[in-house]
């Protein structure tokens, strides 16, 4: 074991984003109010100095630092880079949202920064107390990001039911962890996989310890039945917030999960089997809960609620197929975790435009936005049918990669009904789709499309007619949009130029995520 | 000394009764306090399974008490926290009654 201090400097990207955020809770003092938006310039810029710090120092090195209690490896820098990327992507994309609507915009970048910083250490976590507080550090931030809008009512309901529900999780997940440690002594993952190995009389305290953790987790990951904080935390928090609880908090959590499960369980083949039953449930469950409940809903936040535990539920079926001998579950979870990030940073960036816009998040209010606005109505579209995985679209590379793993994990009526969920998916993002394209009874037939970059899915011949815009019709009593923010526009462009082309082309990502998941699953 | 097990009967109790508390109370205020409840729960557990050390071998192993110690000071600031959320929503909407805190439902 290298001594504590040797190589603290593999540190040095953590300490830059920490440095970072509190640069730019100084400088908040120091602005005047007008001038504030500087400071998401500012995260911007130093976000993007971190992941070339990071690309720099730190490809190809394979360390533990505190003994043990941290990793640096191809999987903590793939998902560092991405989580940098990513919290990118959210600032540019809330900047102008934070300046019309939220007060004390430093506080809400440097929260922002310091939660990026918990889910890098998230991913670098080996061992579970350090795994806990990292994930505090996400939380925290995010307990106080949701209740931003300080004099809403709503705002403050969803973040009082998420703290709650945030601290009692927490409390499970701690139980779990000190009945592991009081059977085994050991928090290490490694020692925990050792100990599940070799030990031939289990006491129940143990199972019981790690079921308690399971639980846990579950909870922060929204799977069903742990899933009743997220469709009301995500109404109420302001909308780059829900974004933000949507993508990268999501994707943190099977950050951990994922390392937690491939370091610790699956190595302990036999015992691992049983623990797939129990994951297999979970992600079912997750699937018909998550799609089934959003067919009912009309608020967009609690759609994309819904539709995301839904989406943990795929997931989750990825992580049935985790074994010590194929790379493919690991492959498909963290090329689905990518793919479903980008697609709804799309939705989520054209939602806030249109809220910037009109003040509205129901579906209802998008009839018609076709004409009111183009763009904004093909990026939803195009999201949404990448979400409900029609080809050429990420959506279905994605969901092809992790259904086959699963598939060839054994678990085929857990790839059938997640087919199944995936067409049920289908039909409220397509509901969505009329809204915005059909609605205001336009008599303009459905010709030849002529939207976005060229790229359509083939087949499929509503989704053909409803995604062709009517521009050309303009039928008295809508009034148009004024244009998204140049900001909003980049990110969609850039998003959406990432969903088809990852779609159309994923071999480069691919190989970085074999990457990744060679680190943590070295057997395969 | 005392047997490790009779730590461990007193821990799960506190932890039922928290948990019991997370169910039962209607006031967001005793809501957090059975968190705590529960929390400390775990300390006990904590801390009696690293002074009950001896049967995993001969290295000294504090890693129970420091786990504890990280899991006091979580704490402290998750009530922080939590108190400055229940206080605006009581400004805003006069009570902390989780039954009347509705307005989102399914």
């Amino acid at each position: 074991m290298p001594g504590l201090t040797d190589n603290l400097y593999l540190l040095t990207p953590e300490f830059a984003l920490a440095g970072l955020a509190f640069l730019v809770f100084i400088i908040d003092l120091l602005l005047p109010e007008e001038r504030k938006d500087l400071l998401g310039w500012l995260s911007v810029a130093g976000l993007l100095g971190v992941v070339a710090l990071s690309l720099v120092m730190l490809p190809g090195k394979e360390a533990t630092l505190y003994g043990g209690l941290l990793a640096v490896d191809g999987y903590s820098l793939f998902f560092k880079v991405f989580f940098l990327g990513l919290g990118v992507f959210i600032i540019l994309s809330s900047i102008d949202y934070v300046k019309l609507h939220l007060n004390h915009p430093g506080e809400f970048y440097g929260l922002l920064l310091f939660s990026i910083l918990g889910m890098n250490l998230m991913a670098q976590s080996r061992e579970l107390l350090t795994a806990y507080i990292s994930l505090e550090l996400l939380s925290f931030s995010l307990y106080v990001m949701v209740a931003y809008a300080l004099n809403n009512a709503k705002s403050n309901e969803g973040s009082l039911k998420y703290i709650i529900i945030g601290a009692f999780s927490s409390a499970i997940l701690l139980y779990g962890i000190s009945m592991v440690y009081s059977a085994l002594g050991v928090t290490r993952f490694e020692g925990i996989s050792a100990a599940l190995s070799s030990i031939t009389d289990l006491r129940p305290a143990l199972w019981v310890g790690l079921a308690l953790i399971m639980v846990g987790l579950g909870f922060k990951l929204a799977a069903v039945p742990f899933h009743m904080w997220a469709p009301d935390a995500y109404e109420g928090a302001p909308l780059p917030v829900t974004a933000y609880l949507a993508i990268a908090s999501k994707a943190a959590a099977f950050a951990l999960v994922l390392r937690l499960l491939s370091e610790a369980f699956v190595p302990a083949a036999d015992r691992w089997d049983q623990w797939q039953i129990i994951v297999a449930t979970l992600a079912a469950l997750s699937m018909l809960v998550g799609n089934l409940v959003a067919l009912a809903q009309r608020n967009l936040k609690r759609l994309m609620a819904y539709s995301s535990i839904g989406h943990v539920g795929y997931i989750l079926a990825g992580a049935v197929a985790l074994s010590t001998d194929s790379l493919l579950g690991a492959n498909g979870i963290i090329f689905y975790l990518v793919g479903y990030s980008i697609t709804s940073i799309v939705v989520f960036a054209a939602l806030i435009a249109f809220f910037n816009a009109t003040g509205q998040e129901e579906i209802p209010d998008l009839a018609g936005l076709a004409d009111r606005q183009p763009f904004l109505a093909m990026a939803i579209a195009v999201s949404f049918f990448s979400l409900g995985g029609l080809p050429i679209f990420v959506g279905f590379t994605m969901k092809f990669y992790l259904f086959t793993a699963v598939a060839n994990a054994g678990y085929l009526w857990l790839a059938g009904l997640a087919i199944f969920t995936s067409l049920v998916s289908l039909y409220y993002y397509l509901q969505v789709i009329r809204q915005m394209y059909i609605q205001p009874a336009l008599a303009a037939p459905a010709t030849d499309a002529a939207d976005g970059p060229g790229e359509h899915p083939p087949a499929e011949p509503e989704s053909e007619h409803t995604h062709t815009p009517s521009h050309h019709e303009p039928s008295g009593d809508y009034e148009p949009l004024p244009r998204p923010s140049a900001l909003l526009l980049v990110v969609m462009v850039l998003g959406l130029v990432a969903v088809v082309g990852l779609g159309v082309y994923p071999a480069p990502l691919l190989e970085l995520v074999e990457g990744a998941s060679a680190a943590i699953l070295p057997g395969g | 000394m005392v047997p490790l097990v009779y730590f461990q009967l007193l821990s799960a109790a506190l932890f039922i009764i928290g948990l019991y508390g997370v169910m039962a109370r209607r006031s967001a205020v005793l809501i957090i306090m059975s968190i705590e409840l529960m929390l400390n729960a775990v300390n006990i557990n904590l801390i009696a399974a690293a002074s009950h050390r001896e049967g995993w071998g001969s290295f000294v192993n504090f890693d129970g008490q420091i786990i504890a110690i990280f899991i006091i000071t979580v704490a402290a600031a998750e009530v922080g926290l939590a108190m400055a959320i229940i206080l605006r929503m009581y400004r805003n909407r006069a009570t902390v009654n989780v039954d009347e805190i509705d307005l989102m439902k399914w």
